[in-house]
């Protein structure tokens, strides 16, 4: 394809623009704050499916017709430079149609809504630019930015404890980070300081296999000391086990459309900072870690699946299944393999599907029951038969759990079956405990529902409505994205299939 | 001879016009000040900023011109010094401006703050371009001297009096300790002149250095006390709490930017070219001072209960940061300072300005004060969270851009540990700069009641001050090429 685009610019800033709308409405007209951005998130939605139409899918790597790159900084070589494969495509397609739902699920906030839209449409350019981003230090500055509008979302319109789990959240993921803006610096003078010092996709490729770096006087491999510091990086925002405990806190006290996104997108980024940045920069430290990340994949499976079990709160149950299933991307990346990282990317897009639909569906009922026990502290149940009071919200609910758990024909059971081929033949026994995990996720998902469906209709169920026709509106393309991409996930994995196989092969070179 | 010294007072003219400028200013407050109180002060702020005006003028018009030595080499005019001085002179007029507006300065020494300012920015100037140990040291005593006046301003406050008092003591105690120090360069070397140091030391045998380094950690015990770096900083504090809000605003900014400027010259023409094991200790002295600086005043910012004093040890964390722009002794480190010192000004001056309306509306400046200002006066609010955000170097602001700047100076010298070390204490700072944002976002405000102090032309002052923290963020480039361009003049 000939030619050049400036749709990913218009992608990247397009929400900006909705920010300065909402700026501008004045604060009495609510109801025209919602529409525009409700406006601003459909033309995104366009714009991304325009992308999607122009993809060519055969193309490894970033595709030309698509990539901008201006000069910011010439005197330390950073450049305004956006580009899309096949990797970063899906989480795109994911994002823009995760805002859109979540700015239909945001109606009913009362709070200061001005305030809140702006946030939210910010904080939705600042995630297409990380995906986008292809110079280091840009992908820094918009991995960074991200935390200031979720800390503000998280702090201002959370539920009770919110200071707490805001500040925790940004000092976390700021933590994380700041670790890798070392790691950037050192890879900017390592490479001399030349003109692609920041390209992430010219540091790729493993130039720095030899390199060896100086500390307290012992002569340690670049490579390795900068994996780890970017793998922390990444790790805290995935999260990976022993930096997860900013998590629940996080989404139990974050509103709805905030924990759709922080499940849904955010966590995403981590592991997408592991595909983009800290594989293919250091191949031959990846491959020297991958016992180590499946093994802490792994943990994060089991024990994410034995926490959820023990919860009595419902959001924080899905909270820790997050943990779980992105214990799974975790395997599929430590395995290296194509079915294991198609798996993992796959497995990316379905969770933010999935989980997505769990956390708006607690976001639906807490709007009517206004608490979230599944037991309450004083030991009564705090749900009851909700089966027979609300069938929509059951069937929806029933979809959403089953692709969460991975039953055969939705989603989540392709991207978790391709990640067990994937890793298979390397971690034979952490297949076999993994595969555990996945009959825990299964048993803390139905002991959930058995104890709020089933049973006998508590008093104060009898009061609740049913979904009504916006709710229903905005859970249907997740509804169908689950059941169709479980019956034929091929759009899907054609789309990142070339790219993935370009980021195997290079790791295949170094073991 | 004679013909000389006037032809160097021709490149000496900024100096020279803020000593006259001060000189004036006092003629008119000693003739005018008793009578007609309301017209003097006018004229004192009307002097003192058209003083200044032409001072910034005048050091623009020499940004660009060839590096010289004047005054028989004691003085050196450079670009480097000349762009500091040009912070300072920012920085100066803006700390009087604030002056005037606050209450905690008293009705009757308004006029004396701005002389006193002056003052001591002139001494600030004098350090910034001292080639000599000897104009060195006026320079810092006229600094410093000043400055013990302006602590203990407050008259009838204890407190005042108090920083007043632990400032001069401490003060007179390091004048000392350095000028020993210098006297015993001297006894080695046979030189106060800076650039002759470097000849001198290459001649010296193994023992005379190691004789000679005892000598330099006295000399750096009093720069170090003059930017308040760890252990030279119990003074500051309490100091900084004692004196009155625009007091401490100004000693946050020029006597700070002016000693760790006047720290790089030396560490640069000192040890430029040199790998001595001199130059290791230097060095070695810098790291250490520099990474507890870091972690003593961000970690004893956490506790704090007044806004003032929280950002009094985040400014000593500040100096930290830049120190560690001082110890690479490269261009690059330079570049960085001076970007650091241009950033730090505006970020510094925006919260001690709001902290300062703040509390003279409520008397006392707890984070309480703060709560729920979000709801009562937004626009400021917002302006704050910019900076504390700004600050704590969070991108896309301008505060990132110079920790970047800094980390990309320690790094290409490959000192990873300090770097991990500067990060971390980010983390640190991040948290109780979180806090004021939190309190002012999240909680409710005590009372309906606006602040008087946040009228149109102090928001409008504040706005503009805050517009380089955003731009610099994202436009950063051309304040990179002329913080590069300003080279230090080695001869």
């Amino acid at each position: 394809m000939s030619g050049h685009s400036n749709l990913l610019s218009w992608i990247l800033w397009m929400p900006i623009i909705g920010v300065l709308g909402t700026l501008l409405i004045p604060r009495s007209k609510e109801t025209m704050i919602r529409v525009w951005s409700l406006l601003n998130t459909v033309v995104t939605m366009g714009l991304c499916a325009v992308l999607y139409m122009k993809f060519d899918i055969t193309q490894p790597g970033m595709q030309s017709f698509f990539t901008i790159k201006m000069p910011w900084i010439k005197q330390f070589n950073i450049f305004y430079h956006l580009a899309v494969d096949g990797i970063s495509l899906p989480m795109i397609l994911l994002t823009s149609l995760l805002f859109f739902i979540c700015i239909l699920s945001s109606w009913t906030i009362k709070k200061q809504i001005k305030g809140y839209f702006a946030l939210l449409l910010f904080l939705q350019s600042s995630v297409f630019g990380v995906f986008l981003a292809m110079d280091f230090f840009l992908f820094y500055v918009y991995w960074e930015v991200m935390l200031i509008p979720m800390f503000f979302l998280i702090g201002i319109w959370g539920g009770e404890n919110r200071e707490y789990a805001a500040v925790k959240f940004f000092l976390y993921t700021f933590f994380g980070s700041i670790l890798m803006l070392v790691g950037m610096v050192a890879l900017y003078f390592m490479t001399g300081q030349g003109v692609d010092s920041f390209n992430i996709l010219a540091l790729s490729g493993g130039q720095f296999t030899d390199k060896t770096v100086e500390l307290f006087g012992f002569v340690l491999p670049f490579a390795k000391v900068f994996f780890v510091a970017l793998f922390i990086g990444f790790a805290i925002k995935v999260p990976v086990f022993p930096f997860h405990t900013w998590l629940p806190h996080a989404h139990v006290q974050a509103p709805t459309a905030i924990s759709v996104i922080l499940a849904g997108v955010l966590l995403k980024m981590g592991t997408y900072g592991f595909l983009r940045i800290a594989f293919p920069i250091f191949p031959s430290a990846s491959v020297y870690f991958a016992d180590a990340i499946a093994w802490l994949g792994l943990i994060n499976v089991i024990y994410g699946a034995f926490c959820a079990m023990a919860q009595n709160d419902v959001k924080k149950l899905v909270a820790y299944s997050s943990v779980s299933h992105m214990g799974f991307v975790m395997l599929g990346l430590a395995a290296m393999t194509v079915q294991g990282m198609n798996g993992a990317v796959l497995q990316m897009f379905n969770h933010g599907t999935s989980t997505a639909m769990m956390f708006l569906l607690i976001g639906i009922l807490y709007e009517r029951s206004h608490h979230r026990w599944i037991i309450r502290p004083d030991g009564t149940k705090g749900f009851g038969g909700l089966y027979t009071q609300l069938p929509k919200y059951s069937i929806v609910f029933i979809i959403a759990m089953f692709a969460s758990m991975g039953l055969p024909g939705l989603s989540g059971f392709i991207s978790e079956a391709l990640i067990f081929l994937g890793i298979y033949e390397r971690f034979t026994t952490i297949t076999v405990i993994a595969v555990v995990g996945l009959l825990l996720g299964a048993a803390y998902l139905l002991w959930m529902f058995k104890r709020m469906f089933f049973g006998e209709v508590i008093e104060e169920c009898k009061s609740y409505t049913d979904m009504n026709a916006r709710e229903i509106f905005y859970m249907t393309p997740l509804c169908i994205a689950v059941i169709v991409f479980g019956v034929w996930p091929s759009p899907l994995l054609n789309m990142m299939k070339a790219s993935v196989g370009k980021l195997v092969s290079l790791l295949a070179s170094f073991s | 001879m004679a013909l000389r010294y006037l032809a160097s007072i021709s490149h000496y003219i900024p100096e020279m016009l803020l000593c006259l400028t001060m000189a004036g200013l006092i003629l008119i407050e000693s003739t005018y000040g008793r009578e007609v109180k309301g017209r003097a002060k006018g004229m004192v702020y009307a002097g003192a900023y058209l003083g200044l005006l032409a001072t910034f003028v005048s050091l623009f018009k020499t940004m660009g011109t060839e590096p010289l030595q004047i005054f028989t080499g004691s003085i050196v005019i450079d670009s480097f010094g000349t762009l500091a001085k040009m912070v300072m002179v920012v920085g100066t007029a803006a700390a009087i401006y604030l002056g005037r507006q606050s209450l905690d300065i008293y009705e009757e020494v308004k006029s004396e703050f701005v002389i006193l300012a002056i003052g001591v920015l002139i001494g600030g100037m004098l350090i910034v371009s001292a080639n000599n140990m000897l104009i060195f040291y006026i320079g810092i005593e006229t600094l410093s001297i000043l400055s013990y006046v302006m602590a203990s301003l407050k008259k009838n406050d204890e407190r005042s009096s108090e920083a007043g008092l632990k400032y001069s003591l401490y003060g007179g105690i390091t004048a000392g300790i350095m000028l020993f120090g210098m006297s015993h360069i001297f006894g080695v070397l046979g030189t106060i002149q800076f650039n002759e140091v470097i000849p001198a030391m290459a001649a010296l045998t193994k023992t005379q250095s190691l004789i000679i380094m005892p000598a330099f950690v006295l000399f750096f015990a009093g720069i170090g006390y003059k930017i308040a770096c760890v252990p030279f900083h119990m003074w500051s504090p309490d100091v900084y709490e004692g004196s009155p809000l625009p007091v401490t605003n100004f000693f946050s900014i020029v006597p700070k930017i002016a000693g760790v400027v006047a720290l790089v010259r030396i560490t640069n023409t000192f040890f430029g070219g040199d790998t001595s094991i001199v130059r290791e200790t230097w060095v070695c002295l810098l790291m250490i001072a520099s990474a507890l600086t870091m972690t003593v005043g961000n970690v004893s910012a956490i506790g704090q209960r007044s806004v003032k004093r929280m950002l009094a040890y985040s400014s000593i964390s500040h100096a930290g940061v830049m120190l560690l722009g001082v110890l690479v002794i490269d261009d690059l480190g330079a570049r960085a300072i001076l970007f650091y010192a241009v950033t730090y000004l505006f970020m510094t001056l925006v919260a001690f300005f709001i902290t300062s309306f703040v509390q003279d509306h409520y008397g006392n400046d707890h984070f309480e004060r703060f709560n729920g200002l979000i709801s009562k006066h937004p626009l400021m609010s917002i302006l704050m969270i910019t900076v504390m955000f700004s600050l704590a170097g969070l991108p896309p602001l301008s505060g990132f851009v110079a920790k970047f700047n800094i980390l990309a100076a320690i790094i290409a010298k490959k000192y990873y540990v300090l770097a991990v070390i500067a990060v971390l204490n980010s983390v640190v700072s991040l948290y109780y700069y979180l806090k004021i944002v939190r309190i002012m976002v999240f909680k409710d405000a005590e009372s309906d009641e606006t602040i008087p102090g946040f009228g149109f032309s102090n928001q409008l002052v504040i706005t503009i001050m805050t517009l380089p923290v955003l731009l610099l963020g994202i436009f950063w480039e051309k304040l990179v090429v002329i913080a590069g361009g300003a080279k230090i003049f080695i001869q």
